[in-house]
């Protein structure tokens, strides 16, 4: 049998790269797959931000916590200084 | 109350309610700022048999700042508690991180109860208790015993 695709339509799912899908941010409890709770839909516009820590966070969420001057500009996890792992 | 305080207690409620830690009920909730939770103290423990109620007040910027944590109705005697009802410990303040739940706060309390081997008042009760304000969180807390 020969066939002629006429139209196609593609769908793609992503997700974002780790360990565990279910994990949650430690700040917002959403899952990470999810946004944090100011925005709409994840994805580029709702990054996530890994310390070299190792410890992931929303951006927003913790760029938000590290605004608090409370925060000491530590990770909510170890209470160590909050420095971003590079890609 | 920001999108975050409002949905994280949203979280944490239905957690609580659904399934809270060994000797954490929560007792009422009748809005999203004000709860009070019952502890019960563990078994084997000065505070076996006893029940204690903490009343947390959330801040409109929960998590990103403390919730205000008192022991309300029945005050155990502790040396970290003073009798009207507030608690030293750092987490609740000068260590608070928006990591913390009220879960972990209450199992971070009732593990100081337990550790404790003396039950006793904090040796200055009285004078605290007759000058603090109305919230621990305005009180400016020394943190030196790493034991209990």
């Amino acid at each position: 049998m020969k066939m002629k695709i006429k139209r196609w339509q593609a769908v793609a799912v992503w997700k974002w790269d780790l360990p565990d899908e279910d994990d949650v941010c430690g700040i917002c409890r959403n899952v990470f797959d999810g946004c944090c709770p100011d925005c709409k839909s994840p994805g580029d516009d709702c990054p996530l931000i890994w310390g070299q820590c190792s410890h992931v966070f929303h951006m927003h969420c913790l760029l938000k916590w590290l605004e608090q001057e409370s925060s000491r500009g530590q990770c909510p996890m170890d209470r160590r200084p909050f420095v971003a792992a590079s890609a | 109350m920001s999108n975050l305080s409002t949905k994280r207690l949203t979280k944490e409620l239905a957690e609580l309610q659904k399934k809270p830690p060994g000797g954490v009920t929560l007792e009422s909730a009748d809005n999203l700022s004000q709860w009070v939770v019952k502890v019960e103290g563990a078994k084997d423990t000065l505070y076996q048999n006893e029940v204690f109620w903490l009343r947390f007040t959330f801040p409109s910027n929960y998590p990103l700042e403390s919730p205000e944590v008192v022991f309300v109705r029945n005050i155990p005697i502790h040396p970290h508690i003073y009798s009207n009802g507030h608690i030293c410990l750092s987490i609740l303040y000068d260590h608070w991180s928006p990591a913390l739940t009220i879960s972990s706060v209450c199992l971070s309390i009732l593990s100081m109860l337990s550790s404790c081997t003396n039950k006793e008042r904090p040796p200055d009760d009285s004078r605290y208790v007759a000058h603090a304000a109305k919230s621990p969180k305005q009180t400016n807390w020394a943190f030196h015993d790493d034991t209990v």
